[in-house]
């Protein structure tokens, strides 16, 4: 089965980013099914902000996506609109703004949610995490 | 060809959930997906007629409501023992469905996703 997931939830407010992380990194050791990406909607953008430090002693939710996405080479999509207005800025974005500065973390990209629909016609199930 | 519906539960007041719900199902019929809306709890308070919101309650979301049918976006479902479903002050475009089709309605979809 090839699937996608959409999550919505905060990283601080809620656990999706942290649910759907540990859900992956079980499902991902099934090779029957197949991940077709993730997208990031709502809050749970925020997660890609490059800025926040987190302190030494918890989990950096962040870098935790990063490094399994590096491993099991998964897309990390995030609606452009969500994140431009919540300051997850890329190079791009931030010339187009004229602002000095952009805050999106590397192995994050900024899509349209044009891209969520291509995913979901691409696979049979979306799992969202909320 | 998918057929989706975008359930929207949270207040159109309390937070963005309702607005990038709504923005999200004017994307996928912009796309010619089959899409459906239902509300449900705080986010009925998005069908009262007579809203008034400034800026600093965000966007009008009430005036979206008119141009659903512009996106081919017309079956818009509240429950009918929802205390709303026999007012007259919301928007007249809702089908309330009794308890047995609101919970049926959740099986019929590809996809459902919550906001």
């Amino acid at each position: 089965m090839h699937y996608a997931l959409l999550i919505t939830g905060s990283p601080y407010q809620t656990k999706a980013c942290h649910s759907a992380l540990q859900f992956l990194t079980t499902a991902l050791t099934n090779k029957e099914h197949i991940l077709e990406g993730v997208f990031f909607y709502e809050d749970a953008v925020l997660i890609c902000n490059a800025l926040p430090q987190p302190p030494r002693d918890e989990i950096d939710l962040r870098k935790e996506w990063k490094a399994l996405a590096k491993t099991h080479h998964i897309p990390l999509y995030l609606c452009i609109a969500a994140s431009v207005r919540r300051g997850i800025i890329d190079e791009p974005e931030s010339q187009r703004y004229e602002l000095s500065q952009h805050s999106l973390s590397e192995g994050f990209q900024l899509e349209g949610l044009g891209t969520f629909v291509e995913l979901m016609n691409s696979t049979s199930k979306i799992i969202q995490f909320r | 060809m998918n057929n989706t519906l975008i359930h929207l539960s949270s207040s159109p007041y309390s937070s963005l959930a309702c607005k990038e719900g709504l923005d999200l199902a004017l994307v996928l019929a912009t796309f010619e997906q089959t899409v459906d809306i239902c509300v449900s709890d705080a986010a009925l308070s998005l069908l009262y007629i007579d809203q008034n919101p400034d800026k600093i309650h965000g966007k009008h979301l009430y005036k979206l409501l008119d141009g659903l049918e512009f996106y081919d976006i017309e079956n818009i479902y509240i429950e009918q023992a929802s205390e709303l479903a026999s007012e007259t002050s919301i928007w007249s475009g809702t089908k309330a469905l009794n308890t047995q089709d609101w919970h049926t309605l959740f099986s019929q979809y590809q996809h459902v996703f919550r906001f």
